[in-house]
């Protein structure tokens, strides 16, 4: 084994909310967990969410104390901000190639303290903020990020020495290369997630060039509190909004997008972040413009009636164009399907596009595994073991598999570490039985 | 000394060399660097004496007021300034006191 190879049972490919609980389900059995993340902390998509749905917890306080657990668990290993170059099983076990990308930070030496980001003279749109304020070319990617180590952005570095001279512990390394090395496991669990249908697709909707229409996912970055505003603001003005209209399957259900699936959770986040903005802004009004409400799953049904009694108007009928109106305002024209139909156009502060989900992770060129016409990875299975792909060896958790909501995200994780723990408990029992 | 002497010259040139490298990236760096300090400039100086709500601070600088909204929310970020009172639609935006005595 050469000293860029490192060998563990199980290796995790994404540290999200689906490959952190899978991780967690193995490693308290005592197998040994490296868990591979693209980001520069873990956490995915729920640790950047402001709340859950239908319990309404904090999503922040929720997936923190994983995100804490894994990394200091005894038999898990994580690595982020790294690209996976190649995940193959050639019969004798897993080997994934990996290459860490250089944080240009001293990863033994940072101590988040951030003196470095507050020195940097230039300011970089804040990705994780959904573009509303700026972050700095040296940076700690958010406030919950684990781990805590800032990192620079190259392109955007002047190399002005600022932060090298500010920082306490010089942990500033302008030199750093990439570190390539390689995992050899016995299984892999695939949890590499999603992302939302982009913006920019849908030339009726503006493509995402008229003011105040933003994402599911900026809307969540509002109400955190953390939020870039601190509260919810239009982001065109600064004006606080009197009137929100959220646009469902906005990303979905759409063969003119691509995506003729249903995302299954977009009727639920937008139910949610309406509740949400009426206890922010009691004042507003607040419509979801739909085609019909999907509430499947346990309390969801009650959450959604809850919504009607606190005043959330449900407008039925599709969306068929948006455009900018006066003074910041957003045009919608639709054609309603209740109270006598017809063509209609309505005015408001604020649009949110409730957009669908699309595979996190495109595995051709990198990992023989299989993908669906969707392009989520194809499950062999899906009824009675839905975790197990065409690889063997290879499992599939969370939303990598197809559109899901965390809490069959989180069941599917542990059913993705039982199937991984099973299947390396039957290799050391056959082992056991050729010697 | 000698070798105290070396290394820092080692260090200098590797640091030329790697200015040389990224050279198109920092000149694109010091471009954008560069406005931001002159609008960070202007939105100060605009509410350094009294706080203004997004539109007010627009209309004074002649910035945009998406990207006056950008700034203010970016600057309080770092704390720069804070949000004040709130004024019909809108919320006004000040100074710190250490800023305000900078900018004084």
């Amino acid at each position: 084994m050469s000293n860029n190879t490192m060998k563990f049972d199980t290796v995790v490919v994404g540290g999200g909310i689906a490959g952190l609980q899978a991780a967690l389900d193995l490693a308290d059995q005592d197998f040994k967990v490296v868990i591979v993340e693209k980001d520069a902390s873990i956490g995915g998509k729920m640790i950047r969410l402001a709340k859950v749905f239908p319990t309404l917890d904090c999503a922040s306080c929720i997936t923190t104390p994983k995100m804490s657990a894994a990394a200091h668990h005894d038999n898990i290993t994580i690595f982020t901000y790294c690209e996976l170059k190649a995940l193959e099983n050639a019969g004798s076990g897993i080997t994934a190639e990996v290459r860490q990308k250089p944080r240009f930070v001293d990863e033994t030496k940072c101590i988040g303290c951030r003196q470095c980001e507050y020195n940097c003279p230039v300011y970089v749109s804040d990705e994780e903020q959904g573009g509303f304020n700026a972050r700095k070319a040296i940076y700690v990617p958010f406030s919950t990020a684990i781990p805590q180590l800032a990192l620079m952005d190259v392109e955007n570095c002047t190399l002005c020495g600022k932060c090298a001279k500010v920082c306490p512990t010089d942990a500033v390394d302008y030199f750093q290369e990439p570190k390539d090395f390689v995992i050899e496991a016995k299984t892999a669990i695939v949890s590499t997630g999603f992302e939302l249908t982009p913006l920019e697709n849908k030339q009726q909707y503006g493509e995402g060039n008229i003011p105040n229409v933003i994402s599911a996912l900026q809307m969540e970055r509002l109400l955190a509190p953390h939020g870039p505003y601190n509260r919810v603001l239009r982001p065109s003005d600064g004006m606080e909004p009197d009137s929100i209209a959220y646009i469902q399957c906005a990303g979905s259900r759409d063969k003119s997008m691509g995506v003729p699936y249903c995302s299954r959770v977009c009727c639920m986040y937008a139910i949610k972040q309406a509740m949400l903005l009426s206890g922010a802004l009691p004042l507003a009004d607040i419509a979801i413009y739909y085609m019909d409400i999907r509430a499947f799953g346990k309390g969801y049904e009650q959450f959604y009636q809850n919504s009607i009694a606190m005043g959330i108007e449900f407008i039925k009928g599709k969306v068929a164009t948006i455009d900018a109106g006066e003074n910041g305002t957003v045009k919608l024209h639709y054609e309603a399907q209740g109270n006598g139909g017809g063509v209609n156009i309505a005015e408001h502060d604020l649009v949110v596009l409730s957009l669908g989900m699309v595979a996190g992770w495109n595995p051709e060129g990198v990992c023989p595994v299989s993908t669906g016409s969707d392009a989520f990875i194809e499950t062999v299975k899906p009824k009675i073991a839905p975790t197990l792909t065409d690889m063997d060896g290879v499992f599939v958790a969370g939303v990598a598999a197809g559109p899901k909501d965390i809490v069959d995200t989180i069941v599917e994780a542990g059913a993705a570490a039982m199937e991984a723990s099973k299947y390396m408990v039957a290799m050391a029992r056959t082992s056991k039985a050729a010697a | 000394m000698g070798q105290i002497d070396d290394d820092k010259r080692e260090g200098k040139e590797a640091m030329k060399k790697l200015r040389n490298e990224r050279k198109q990236f920092i000149k694109a760096a010091a471009v954008k660097m560069k406005e931001q300090k002159k609008v960070i400039k202007a939105i100060k100086e605009q509410i350094k004496d009294n706080p203004g709500t997004v539109p007010e601070i627009a209309e004074g600088t002649g910035i945009q007021t998406s990207e006056v909204l950008w700034y203010l929310a970016s600057l309080k970020k770092f704390g720069q300034i804070v949000e004040g009172e709130k004024d019909g639609a809108y919320f006004r935006y000040e100074l710190v006191e250490t800023e305000q005595e900078e900018a004084a």
